[in-house]
This record gives structure tokens, sequence and C-alpha cells, in this order.
């Protein structure tokens, strides 16, 4: 449809379009107008949605073509033209459809960035730099399912989640939600991570997470193995952990685990790397232990575990013994 | 008087109203309206929205006497029963706009509803003095009713409306209607209207030089209307709804106006009267708004608002 005099619109690539942006958004910041508003002058003027995001300040604003506010997204594509906000920071803001920016696009892009800049450093400035998601009682919201789901969307546009994330169980601290297609961030102490998922996913997300930290272990010398556990790893491991509850009594293979591991303070960590290592003398290596010590040892640990470990079926049933005390360990 | 001081514009309007200062300016005086007529007017098929309308000129009869007028007729394709209209009357100060102006934004607002809109072209002064425009209008809503089943339309479900002096114009068809025994009008839209030709409002003094109709381009509108009349006690409710001293036995009245124009004082007046006459009325008066705020920038939180606010009233009547 043609558009009408007197309305101002996706701007032309002509003499006067710089004259328009440059109006615009001097207004905009001379009324000090906030991000959203900064967003929406970029969309107006460019006619395509557009997105800013600054992960270090924990936000994300984005515009679709009628002015609506709509936070919820994927990732950014590649090919869409974008400026970053400021030189070496994390913060950049896009016109989402396939690039090159074209005169105006370049425009819009160069003064929204400034006058969201100064937005930020106005309103934002002394923002806690930190992950997304770590406002506790929005991620509680999140993680709920009786939480009603326009609730929950509200939750993670106010967290600027994107759209694509995961929860991670940490043993003894709050839950954390991550973005999605990111390598794990680093916790204090064992950790779970779920699987990735749509924002009203997370509920899933999380209760796969907390199977994971049951199947994280310490890392030390009495409970040896993987602190941080993916649950998209575990493969049957997690039907096994459903099969585990308080009142669950272990199988004699456990306790034959704990009893070694009580018996000596070597043998669930040479044990372990028995079971995760491809040959005893990789395990020997793992260990720093001469190959000899190593298989001394081992004659005493199969002694008190009443079964070999040297064949494969012997190793499977320690990797599940070692699984199942994890279970044990962590009940619920 | 020295010391009215305006409301500030909502920044993100303010923002769109810069950007457009070149073609848009608040002091439109009479040399100034042959440059803004010059636009070249679109043809009906531009007015689908995107295929979901169809859209048709009509040339149907005009006033005893006077010349045919045009109907921009646009129905929404998937209808299959005759369904509401909203009978539509541009804005441009009396002097100037065609039956294309406004209606991109009511097709939207049509659309959400299922609605037909019909939008009458006529006369403009200063060439046509009232009383041509509003007997335009009003030769138009009866040919709608008449021909309703022609066009597909419920003639129990006709709104009227209009922006700016098609704002106006649309409160003068729903006092005539009321007064020469016409159709049933469902109800009023009246969106910045129009109303008052008397020049003597707070906020038309306080909104001097400002946004996008002030008391200059005021005076150019209704000079060219009225001519000598204008201001003086003979100024008919027609011309000038403001100037009807009863506006009982209405059908509900939807207004809405920005706090920073013109308008604001005597569109307000206009609501509380109808409310003291015993009649129905919403009133919005949005904060920082130019006059025609959401036409110049439709995509703007305030203007998006206050379309919203439309549909919903729409929808009400409607139910």
């Amino acid at each position: 449809m043609k558009e009408l005099a007197g309305r101002l619109t996706a701007l032309d690539p002509d003499a006067g379009a710089a004259v328009r942006v440059i109006a615009y958004f001097d207004r905009l910041a001379e009324g000090r107008a906030g991000l959203e508003a900064v967003v929406r002058g970029a969309v107006i003027l460019a006619g395509c949605p557009a997105r800013l995001a600054d992960p270090e300040r924990r936000v994300l604003v984005r515009v679709l073509t009628d002015g609506c506010r709509d936070d919820v997204c994927e990732a950014p594509d590649p090919a869409w033209p974008s400026v970053s906000l400021t030189p070496g920071g994390a913060g950049r803001l896009w016109l989402e459809r396939p690039g090159p920016a074209g005169t105006v696009g370049a425009m819009v892009l160069e003064r929204a960035a400034a006058t969201a800049r100064a937005v930020l450093e106005r309103t934002r400035g002394r923002a806690p730099v930190g992950s997304p998601g770590d406002d506790p009682a929005l991620v509680e919201l999140l993680l709920d399912p009786a939480v009603p789901e326009a609730e929950r969307l509200h939750a993670a546009r106010r967290l600027g989640l994107p759209r694509l994330v995961r929860a991670v169980a940490v043993a003894g601290g709050p839950p954390v939600i991550e973005p999605a297609e990111t390598e794990p961030g680093h916790h204090d102490g064992r950790a779970g991570i779920g699987p990735d998922v749509p924002v009203l996913g997370l509920p899933d997300s999380w209760k796969a997470a907390a199977v994971a930290l049951r199947l994280a272990a310490e890392g030390d010398a009495s409970d040896p193995g993987p602190r941080v556990v993916r649950f998209t790893e575990l493969g049957g491991l997690a039907v096994l952990a459903s099969a585990v509850g308080p009142e669950t009594e272990p199988v004699p293979d456990v306790r034959a685990l704990d009893r070694a591991a009580a018996e000596a303070p070597w043998a669930a960590a040479t044990l372990h790397a028995v079971a995760s290592s491809p040959s005893l003398r990789a395990a020997a290596s793992a260990l720093v232990l001469h190959h000899s010590t190593l298989q001394d040892r081992l004659a005493r640990a199969e002694r008190l575990l009443g079964w070999s470990v040297r064949t494969q079926e012997g190793r499977l049933r320690l990797h599940l013994a070692f699984a199942l005390r994890r279970l044990h360990r962590r009940p619920r | 008087m020295s010391e009215r001081v305006p409301p500030p514009f909502d920044p993100e309007l303010a923002a769109a109203l810069a950007a457009v200062s070149d073609t848009v300016w608040p002091s439109l005086r009479p040399d100034q309206i042959a440059l803004k007529r010059a636009v070249p007017r679109l043809p009906a098929g531009e007015f689908t929205l995107g295929g979901v309308f169809t859209a048709e000129d009509l040339v149907v009869p005009g006033p005893e006497g006077a010349p045919d007028i045009s109907l921009l007729v646009c129905r929404p394709v998937s209808a299959r029963e005759p369904v509401a209209a909203l009978y539509f009357i541009h804005g441009g100060g009396m002097v100037m706009g065609d039956n294309r102006a406004g209606v991109p934004d009511m097709l939207e607002l049509a659309a959400e509803l299922g609605m037909a809109v019909v939008s009458v072209e006529y006369r403009l002064a200063p060439e046509n003095p009232h009383p041509a425009p509003v007997e335009d209008c009003y030769a138009g809503l009866l040919w709608t009713f008449e021909n309703a089943a022609k066009i597909g339309v419920d003639p129990a479900r006709v709104v009227v409306g209009g922006s700016s002096a098609g704002g106006g114009l649309a409160a003068a068809l729903a006092l005539m209607a009321r007064d020469l025994d016409g159709p049933e009008i469902l109800g009023q839209l009246l969106l910045c209207p129009m109303l008052d030709d008397r020049d003597d409002t707070f906020s038309g003094f306080q909104m001097t030089g400002l946004g996008t109709w002030d008391r200059v381009a005021n005076d150019t509108g209704w000079n060219a209307l009225l001519g000598a009349a204008r201001g003086g006690p003979d100024v008919s409710p027609y011309a000038a709804p403001a100037r009807a001293g009863d506006l009982s036995g209405l059908p509900p009245a939807f207004i809405d106006v920005g706090s920073a124009e013109s308008f604001r004082d005597e569109d307000v007046a206009y609501a509380a009267r109808i409310w003291q006459a015993g009649g129905r009325a919403e009133l919005h008066v949005w904060p920082g708004g130019f006059h025609g705020f959401d036409f110049l920038s439709p995509r703007a939180a305030l203007s998006r608002d206050s379309r919203e606010a439309r549909v919903r009233w729409m929808r009400r009547l409607l139910a």
C-alpha cells in the first residue's frame, strides 16, 4: 500500500533521509526517551524489525515492524546488518533483514546505536554485570510449570533471555538459567546441565538438570568423577536415576564399592580411573602410578569388590555401581 | 495569557514530528492550501490492506442540485454476510485532503473487526463553503444506508467516523440524522475532531505555533468554511457541532484527542456536554499527543495504545 502525505514511514534513500534520521534520534535523545523508543525508531525509519542486545548489561530489546515489542527470538542471523554499541563491547544493534544495510540502514544503525549508548550510560551505567538469569525470583517463576505461560514469558523478557535457554542445577546454590548454545558457565560446586529448550520448556530443563546433578560427583578421592554433568549425555543413566529414591535398598555392588572405598583411601579413585580409562596403562598414567603398583592395588580392590574389573563386563558393572552410588548419596 | 506553558510532546512523537518538519508544520496559511493539495490521488486498488479488502470507487448522487459524489468502498474479502461498516470522513481542515487520507489506518481498525469502510469524497472549502462539505457527507451516508444490501453492508451496524475536520463532520452527521429523522447510526467515532469555530479555548492559545495544527491553521480552515459568519452568532451546529444547544439523543460517541493539541479543550468539552445531556461517550486524552499523532507515526507506543482503545470501543459497540 502506498503511503500518504504527512506520515512518517520507512525512508527512501534520498537527499532528505539523513536529515530525517538525525532529527529523529536527536529529538529522542532530547526527550530522554528509553531504549524501546530508540529501537522502535530504527524499526520505523528502516521498515524492518530491529534488536538491541547487550549481554553485559543484561539488556535485550526487540521491536517488530508493527512497533510491537517482542523479545522472544532466535539468535541473530549473521547476515543481518549490525553495529557495535561500543568498540570492543558485547552490545550490538541489528536490523533484522538480510544485509547489506544500504545508505538509510547504515545511517539508522549508526544514529540509533549512538542514542542507545547514551541511554545505557545514563540508565544502566552502574548495573551489575552478571550472567543473564540471576534474578532469583524471576528464575523461580520460569522453572515452575504451574505459573501461567504469559507470566513466564514476561519473566523471560525481564531477564533478557534469548529464545533458547537451559536450566542449570548447582549443588547448594540457587537455580541458574543460561543461554543455549554456549559453553556452560563456571559454577562453584557440582552442577547438572539441563537440555536446551525454548523458555517455556524451562521447567522440564530444570527437572533434567536436577537429575544430571545427582550424577555429578564431588571429584575428590572418595567421590571421583566429573563435577559437571550434562543431561543430554546421560543416555540410559537417566532411567537408572528414576529407579533410585530415598527408600531404595542399594544393590550389593554398591555396598561392595562403599566397603572398598572405606577399606582403602585410594580404592574409589583407582577403581574410577580403571572404569573410565581405555586401558590399565592409561588408568595408571591418569593416577600417576606405576603400572605394577596399579596391578597390586587392583588385585586387592577386586577381592574387596568380589568381581574382576579387567573384563568389559566387569568394567560396565563397576560403572553402574559408581552411578548407583552417586544416586544413593543424593537420593532426591 | 502570557504564562500558558504547553504540555511537552511524548518523546517518541516529538521525534517523529521533528523528522517530517519539512512537510508538516503547525500554522497552515491560506496561501499554502494549494501546495498541500498538490498530492497525487492514489487509485482505489492501493486500499486493500494487502488483499484483505476489495476496494472500488462508486459514484453516487450528491445533495439535491449538487454534483455527484464519490465513495471509496472497501469490503473484507472474506465476508459472506452483510458486515458492519465505518462511514469515514477524511480530515484536512475542511480545505484539503481526499477520501484516501486516513483510510489505511481505518482499514487496520476495520480488519480487526471484519467491518467495511466507506470513505466519502466531499467538496472542499473555500471554493465550496458550508454547507457543501457536510451535505455531501450526509448524501453519501443516506446512499450507504439505502444501498447497504448492494455493497454488502448491514444497515443496522453503521458507525460514522472521521478524523480532525472529518471528526467534526461525523459529529455533524450524528446531529443531522437525529434532527432530520435520518438513519439510525450505531455510533460516532470522533478522532481529534474539529468542532468549534470560536477560537476561544485555553488549549488553542496554549498550543500556538506547536504541533501539526494550531490556531493559525484553524483560522485558515474555519474562515474558508464559514467566511464572515465564522465566530458570529449564526453558525450552524452542522458546521461546528460545538454550537449545538442540545447534545442529547445521539449515538454513543468515542472521542480521542492529544493533551498537547489545540483541539484538546473543545473535544473534552464536547464529551462532557454529551454526558451532561444524559448521553454515552468515551473520552481518551493521550498525554503528549499532538494533533493527529497516530496518523503521523502509527507505530509509536502512544499511537498503538490509542488505536487499541478504538478497537476495544468498536468491539463493545458491535457486540
